[in-house]
């Protein structure tokens, strides 16, 4: 998984989870992402890369917090360009349903 | 140093497990042919992952279960990739082939011996053999909510047979091929090789004469095979057939053509409790088969996922899960798609296609699927519209006919069909009436590769009976 995924993950989860629960939504987030058929990791892998480098430059000045992550993935999910809402529908799907089904019901 | 290549000798050779696989290795080996099937996936044991969870997704599902046909939309898609193929992950729905498409495709595509007469013989055979049965009680809450809402509207609907058998206990256990037909193909003599991968088919001119395939062995090490056969059956599924065959530079007609059933959802809360254990058993069949309307799983997990989908707030209806189930309607889709093998990678480019009236029969679609599920009760329906309004009431409804756009709809498929089409018109068709792959002597297709459109219905009946036809079809001339 790349910087900028384990970003979006970390923002997309829910601040109620503990640790160990935390990890076990980002594997499964990085095990699925891994086994995608190579050209959609590419393209994932691609849109991380240029839709992160904002967030990476900021994070390299220290100005980079969850809400600023959280802010680009609201404008993002209600983008007109096909690939970007799908960009963030694909990891909070994956993150919601790692989520709701490895963590027990409270 | 590379590792030396071990060589297998077998009569007939079975690449893949599912419904067509399965199916075509029980009867060749039962006649006495000297069969070995290979299947890419690993062998889980039928009990021992809960049905839709997470583990069985990333234990039985291809990529984990995130694949995707790319298009405006795009349009994620499931299939199975463990010995029993997408059989051990479906809801078991069965249904036969309806006569007027079998007319239609044995007429369009010029299809030899395609009666429904001579279908519904291996129809029999196989539901016999199989245990097709329906639910010896009242339907579950979740399934009798579609046959109330239709009856309230006047529409048709029914409860599906499904491939289970009921022990005394009550239990239902579903009839994969894993639990059937593998097992019985075992009996006869049938070797299967679990976690091997073919890579490409070795053509000697008009014949094929083996397959290079790497099998993974259980400590992770990885051991080359040539399975060398007299005839070869590619069962791979609709995207993995065409693929193999692609890759193995057999293109005629080959991988084009795909379809599939585009499908919305609905997250649907009630007042009342919602069990969530099994798929709904009815369908409203009103506008079938053009339009299916029916019940998803719903586990949190899904009911999650779907309620996300809207865009709206959800944080209520997914703290109450239990009350909230997701529903779905398919389309039969005017529009197609491609399969591609692309040089040096092994997942192939699925692309399909929508036209404008597809979009507008989704659209239709989310509408009667929210007129059903508000007549049955459902007090909030989260749409799978990214914007799509929360509705909750009919006059509500009237604002997602436009509010499914190319760039809002969230749609996903379980059934893909037609990349091999079967019929003696070669200009539409990859392979004969039979499967026979145009241009080689021993070299068939019997999957859902085979069937010339998509069926309006879950597909796996219909691919059992022209496999089972198909299967006996090459007994009886070889």
């Amino acid at each position: 998984m790349l910087w900028f995924e384990r970003q979006v993950v970390g923002a997309l989860m829910s601040p109620a989870l503990d640790p160990s629960a935390r990890a076990d939504v980002e594997s499964y987030v990085a095990t699925t992402l891994r086994s995608m058929p190579e050209h959609l990791r590419a393209g994932v892998a691609l849109e991380s890369i240029a839709l992160g480098a904002p967030s990476w430059l900021a994070h390299r000045a220290g100005r980079l917090d969850e809400r600023r992550v959280r802010t680009s993935l609201d404008r993002w999910k209600a983008s007109k360009v096909d690939v970007v809402r799908q960009y963030v529908r694909l990891l909070e799907s994956l993150v919601l349903f790692a989520e709701n089904e490895l963590v027990p019901s409270p | 140093m590379t590792a030396p290549v071990e060589t297998i000798d077998t009569e007939v050779l079975v690449i893949g497990s599912g419904a067509g696989g399965a199916v075509t290795a029980a009867i060749l080996a039962r006649a006495g042919r000297r069969v070995t099937v290979v299947e890419e996936g690993p062998w889980v044991d039928p009990d021992a992952l809960e049905p839709f969870s997470l583990p069985e997704m990333v234990a039985k599902y291809r990529h984990g279960g995130s694949c995707a046909a790319l298009g405006r939309p795009a349009i994620a898609y499931a299939e199975g990739r463990c010995v029993g193929g997408s059989t051990e992950i479906n809801s078991g729905l069965y249904h036969r082939l309806p006569p007027d498409l079998a007319e239609e495709w044995r007429r369009d595509y010029r299809i030899d011996e395609f009666g429904t007469d001579a279908l519904d013989r291996y129809a029999d055979r196989i539901e016999h053999e199989l245990g097709v049965s329906r639910l010896p009680g009242a339907p579950p809450a979740s399934s009798a909510v579609l046959e109330r809402g239709a009856t309230k509207l006047g529409w048709r609907s029914v409860e599906f047979s499904r491939v289970f058998r009921y022990e005394q206990n009550g239990r239902a256990v579903k009839q994969t091929m894993a639990r059937t037909m593998l097992p019985s193909a075992i009996a006869a003599g049938a070797r299967v090789i679990a976690d091997c991968r073919v890579a490409r088919l070795v053509r000697r001119r008009a014949r094929i004469v083996g397959a290079c395939c790497t099998q993974t062995r259980a400590d992770g090490s990885v051991r080359a095979l040539l399975i060398r056969a007299e005839h070869v059956f590619v069962c791979a599924g609709a995207t993995q057939t065409p693929a193999l065959l692609q890759r193995s530079g057999i293109r005629h007609n080959i991988g084009r053509g795909l379809k599939m059933h585009p499908t919305v959802k609905i997250a649907a809360r009630f007042d009342s409790l919602i069990d969530h254990g099994d798929v709904p058993m009815h369908r409203v069949t009103e506008f079938a088969p053009g339009l299916t309307i029916g019940g998803s799983a719903s586990r949190r997990g899904h009911v999650a996922l779907a309620l996300a989908d809207s865009d709206a707030d959800y944080a209520d209806a997914l703290a109450n899960w239990e009350h909230v189930a997701v529903y779905y309607a398919a389309i039969r889709s005017e529009g197609s798609g491609r399969v591609l093998a692309l040089p040096g990678i092994n997942s192939p480019l699925v692309t399909y296609r929508l036209t404008e009236a597809d979009m507008s029969r989704l659209a239709r679609a989310l509408v009667h699927l929210g007129e059903v599920l508000l007549a049955a009760g459902a007090t909030e329906l989260y749409p799978s519209v990214t914007g799509g309004i929360v509705a909750r009431g009919p006059e509500d409804l009237v604002h997602w006919w436009d509010a499914l756009t190319r760039n809002r709809a969230n749609l996903m498929t379980v059934h893909l069909t037609s990349t091999v089409r079967i019929g003696e018109d070669r200009s539409k068709t990859g392979a004969d009436s039979f499967g026979r792959v145009w241009g080689y002597e021993n070299l068939r297709v019997n999957d859902a590769s085979l069937l010339p459109e998509a069926p309006g219905v879950n597909p796996q009946g219909p691919i059992m009976a022209i496999v089972a036809r198909n299967s006996d079809q090459f007994l009886s001339a070889v």
